[in-house]
């Protein structure tokens, strides 16, 4: 049933009953701006005692529910025949600098926008614990889920970097506020980091701006431009650098550890699923679709460094002795996947990334919420205590389980098509990053079986600290996660009429996915076929 | 409409010397003062912005209304109103003086953005100057003593490079000297007057590393006071120094490459110096100090649209670094006054943590969008070094602001004991309230609706001569 649907993945957009039927002008700019303007209200009405800290914390979940609204009717109305940009919003801003406020999605964009909705949705159902400060947090994680829409569907370099900035201040701010013991260390890291990966960006930004005669900043000018193969070398060199801190590839990765494992869960569940996603949106938009030249110069060093990751993420989940740390190693692993398969740059291997993007956010999103929630549980962290809790713990048990075989993509969940589209479309044009990668992914799954048998299965530590299995709350925000892994696994290319080809309800992500893939994948074909 | 050219100049100096006669009248200013001397201010702003766009030569060609002129008056109004409006005036020495010192300082750089000689930037850059000296000699003498000194300097500075470039022009006419520089080329002699002219306008603006002789001023100033000096008289120097690279233009190699590198050495080094201090109010300058160096990279460009942005960025610096230490008051005795300060005045501390962050450079406010313009013209003038140490730089300043930030929205307040002990809470009134929410929404506003501000700017750009 799979193997069709990854067929029909390589760009060939076929059209969807039903869609186009309704769009409208605003419904980008409702993504990045309802949450602002929700968190300006939050901030601004009265809150005596810390009264209405519920209520507070109904408001931003209303919030996301009504963004997820949004973003399902665009997705569901997306044109997938059409490969080009969509939804499209286009004013003056800058514009003596050729700035402008230029918003688009074309099918990888809405794949990432499905995706930050429903991580937007679950970093507030799992932020739902929170008790201090109630208001500030909420408004703070809006403003993060904001700038994480605003940077996915801006059409335009400024605006892209103006919300890839803008994201960092509210997380780090969150970090601070209301992480675990080590914040202090954990926050300084990710300034620096994505800090440096923003200076690397605006600098990428810049000297193809200045390359290109200064004239715009919109991506249909400024990506589109002819750059000299040194100019875009440069370019492409610091693209790698702001994707690699992000996602995060070894060894821009000094930040991931500390923040997985003392940011608030909510705060983790954003960052791991969909704003440390958008490094791998990044190569796509502006390295892959648009620097082929550089892209491919620097293709193998790319697949290196994804090599790299995961060949060392396994090692050190197989020394680790601390279930968060071993957690935020892992979140790594899709991210390396996706940039093998965009190093690669053969059609399939690029939709595969596509698809990898949204599934490795679900999936790191999903290790890193249940190893929170089970150390959480089990009033430990540490791997020399946590054993055999699968009797005491049968929901974050299958939970876990999920989330393990979801990073090392099995069948039937959604990280299955998207590592086999990578793999499959990587051994061809880069024989040694993609032998890595799988020889990485063996090992990852080495230390991942040994990881979930001692935990869930080994014997029981009657030393260990009382712990209760996953509330019901919990379990909403990590069954959604699983739950989006595996309807996309079950159904990539939508839920059809039993005897018919047409879908129901949704779609289907790889068809709304595949709308776009084909011109971004264009100058890759020839090189492909050739001989 | 040309008649009524400078009736906002009229009004604004109109408006300083009542404030002076009242001060010299009773000692005990009336509650209204503080709200008629900022509605002043904005009704200045409105007739700028009304009359403004008329285009005049005044005096001989003594004062010039242009673009350049409009854009800068305006920020310089805005930046006077809103510092008036969020003062805590039951924390400032003598309210009426220091009201009557912020709109000279105000008039001051009126009369810089309206020169059309060397003559009015000087007298404009000294009057904005003096009254800085005024106000924090209210507070403190010996302050005010060092102040007057360090800006006697300056003052020397700047005019034995005025009188070196107007012999080698032959003008004291802004115009005529871009007429007579043209047919010069850039040599040693031409080059250590503009070189004597900068390195004052760099003191007056406490570009780094010159800011080291006015820093002790700048903190132990009272909060408005320390305003004038990081905000007012800084934009001042800065906006002498924009009309004077317009001028220099012909010859760019007598003072852009010294720009270049004092620029450079600025960002990073205020944003290495705010990230080690605690001190809110030294945390602020320094940032201001960072941001300084932005809108000199941008002058150095020698650029219409460098130019237009540093232009821009010189808007959101005046009105940051001017009601900076105003919005903080009394509570920037260190960080621990400052925290928590969300809960108990939230407007005001909206207003603070603003303030640091677009100084920082922190996107999506006003400090952002200049810094982001100035970024596009260094990479188009083909100085990406520059651009490249300015994003370090800029990386410390946010790194620094966060550090304030949390102190104020994550921190619990002090007890009242270690309160009493010099951490004062700003007194909450009516006006400080509008004002704090005021400057948030110039602040986040100045960018978002950044095309009509940054438009003017670079119209006033092209004003001064530029392409």
């Amino acid at each position: 049933m799979i193997l069709p649907e990854i067929v029909l993945a390589s760009p060939s957009p076929a059209a969807v009953p039903g869609a186009g039927i309704f769009t409208s002008p605003l419904i980008l700019s409702l993504t990045i701006w309802l949450p602002v303007a929700v968190a300006i209200f939050m901030s601004v009405i009265p809150n005596p005692r810390n009264r209405y800290d519920t209520v507070m914390k109904q408001i931003a979940f209303f919030t996301n529910v009504g963004i997820l609204f949004i973003l399902f009717v665009a997705y569901n109305q997306f044109q997938t025949f059409l490969p080009t940009v969509q939804y499209e919003e286009k004013l003056p801003w800058l514009a003596s600098i050729g700035a402008t406020y230029h918003l688009g999605v074309d099918g990888p964009g809405m794949t990432m926008m499905m995706l930050s909705g429903l991580i937007g949705l679950t970093s507030v159902l799992a932020s739902w614990g929170v008790r201090e400060r109630v208001r500030s947090y909420f408004c703070l994680l809006l403003l993060t889920q904001a700038a994480v829409n605003g940077a996915i569907a801006a059409h335009d370099m400024f605006v892209l970097v103006l919300f890839w900035g803008a994201a960092m201040i509210p997380i780090a701010l969150l970090i601070l506020g209301w992480g675990g013991p080590r914040r202090e260390a954990a926050t300084w890291r990710l300034v620096g980091y994505w800090g440096l990966g923003t200076a690397a960006l605006l600098v990428a930004i810049m000297t193809a701006y200045a390359a290109n005669g200064g004239g715009s900043f919109d991506m249909d000018v400024l990506l589109k431009a002819t750059l000299s193969p040194r100019v875009q070398l440069a370019v492409g060199a610091a693209l790698v650098i702001a994707a690699a801190t992000r996602l995060p590839l070894f060894p821009f990765h000094g930040w991931a550890r500390d923040v997985y494992s003392e940011a608030p869960l909510g705060v983790s569940v954003v960052v791991a699923g969909s704003a440390s996603r958008l490094g791998a949106y990044l190569l796509l938009r502006a390295l892959v679709a648009a620097n082929p030249a550089a892209a491919r110069l620097l293709a193998p060093f790319v697949a290196i460094l994804a090599a790299l990751t995961i060949v060392y993420v396994a090692l050190v989940v197989i020394r680790s002795v601390d279930l968060r740390w071993a957690a935020a190693y892992l979140s790594m692993v899709p991210g390396a996947i996706t940039v093998l398969g965009l190093a690669a740059l053969t059609p399939l291997s690029i939709a595969g990334s596509v698809l990898s993007t949204f599934t490795g956010g679900l999936a790191a999103a999903l290790i890193v919420a249940a190893a929170w929630t089970l150390t959480d549980r089990a009033q430990s962290r540490s791997l020399q205590v946590l054993s055999g809790l699968a009797p005491r713990m049968p929901i974050l048990t299958w939970i876990l389980v999920i989330a393990a075989l979801g990073l090392l993509g099995v069948p039937l969940l959604a990280s299955f098509p998207a590592e086999a589209m990578v793999l499959f479309g990587s051994f061809k044009t880069q024989p040694v990053g993609a032998f890595a990668v799988v020889a990485g992914l063996v090992l990852t799954a080495v230390a991942l079986a040994a990881l979930v048998h001692r935990v869930l299965f080994g014997q029981p530590n009657p030393d260990a600290p009382a712990v209760s299995d996953a509330s019901l709350g919990e379990t909403w925000y990590l069954g959604l996660l699983a739950g989006a892994l595996l309807w996309v696994g079950l159904f990539p290319g939508g839920p059809k009429l039993p005897g018919t080809d047409q879908t129901v309800f949704d779609p289907g992500l790889l068809n709304v996915m595949a709308a776009g893939i084909t011109d971004i994948a264009s100058p890759y074909v020839a090189s492909t076929t050739a001989p | 409409m040309r008649n009524f050219v400078l009736v906002p100049e009229a009004l604004v100096v109109a408006g300083a010397l009542l404030l002076l006669v009242m001060a010299r009248a009773r000692r005990r200013p009336r509650r209204w003062l503080p709200p008629s001397a900022a509605a002043l201010a904005l009704v200045a702003l409105l007739v700028e912005l009304w009359v403004g766009g008329t285009l005049a030569t005044l005096f001989g060609g003594a004062l010039v209304q242009d673009r350049f002129a409009l854009f800068a008056k305006a920020a310089i109004l805005l930046a006077a109103g809103l510092a008036i409006a969020v003062t805590d005036w039951s924390d400032e020495d003598a309210p009426s003086i220091g009201m009557a010192m912020v709109l000279l300082a105000a008039f001051g750089v009126m009369v810089i953005a309206s020169a059309g000689d060397f003559v009015g930037l000087w007298a404009g850059l000294e009057l904005a100057a003096m009254a800085a000296v005024v106000l924090v000699s209210t507070r403190r003498t010996d302050l005010g003593l060092r102040l007057l000194v360090v800006g006697g300097v300056a003052s020397g500075l700047v005019l034995v490079g005025l009188a070196f470039v107007y012999a080698t022009a032959g003008s004291a006419d802004l115009q005529m000297v871009r007429k007579g520089l043209a047919s010069e080329s850039a040599t040693l002699p031409l080059a250590i007057p503009v070189l004597l002219l900068m390195g004052g306008l760099a003191v007056r603006a406490g570009l780094p590393p010159f800011q080291f002789a006015r820093l002790p001023v700048g903190l132990g100033a009272s909060p408005l006071g320390a305003g004038m000096v990081i905000g007012l008289v800084g934009a001042a120097a800065l906006v002498v120094a924009a009309k004077l690279s317009a001028s220099l233009v012909p010859v760019p190699a007598v003072y852009s490459p010294y720009l270049l590198v004092v620029a450079a050495a600025a960002m990073v080094g205020g944003g290495a110096a705010a990230l080690a201090t605690r001190s809110p109010r030294a945390r602020l300058a320094y940032l201001a100090a960072g941001q300084v160096g932005w809108i000199a990279a941008g002058l150095a460009t020698h650029y219409r649209t460098g130019l237009g942005a540093s232009l821009f960025l010189i808007g959101a610096f005046a009105v940051a670094a001017t009601t900076g230490p105003a919005v903080m008051a009394g509570a920037d005795v260190g960080e621990f006054a400052l925290a928590g300060l969300s809960m108990l005045r939230p407007a005001r501390a909206a207003g603070i943590a603003l303030v640091f962050l677009s100084l920082a450079g922190a996107p999506p406010l006003a400090g952002f969008f200049g810094e982001f313009a100035v970024g596009a013209a260094l990479a188009q003038s083909g100085n990406l070094w520059v651009l490249a140490l300015g994003l370090l730089g800029g990386l410390m300043s946010v790194a620094a602001a966060l550090g304030t930030v949390r102190a104020i929205y994550l921190q619990s307040p002090p007890d009242e004991s270690r309160r009493a002990a010099g951490a004062r809470l700003p007194v909450l009134t009516r006006l400080s309230t509008i004002g704090a929410v005021a400057l948030c929404i110039v602040i986040a506003g100045y960018g978002l609706f950044g095309n009509p501000i940054l438009g003017l700017a670079d119209q006033g750009a092209e004003a001064l001569g530029l392409r």
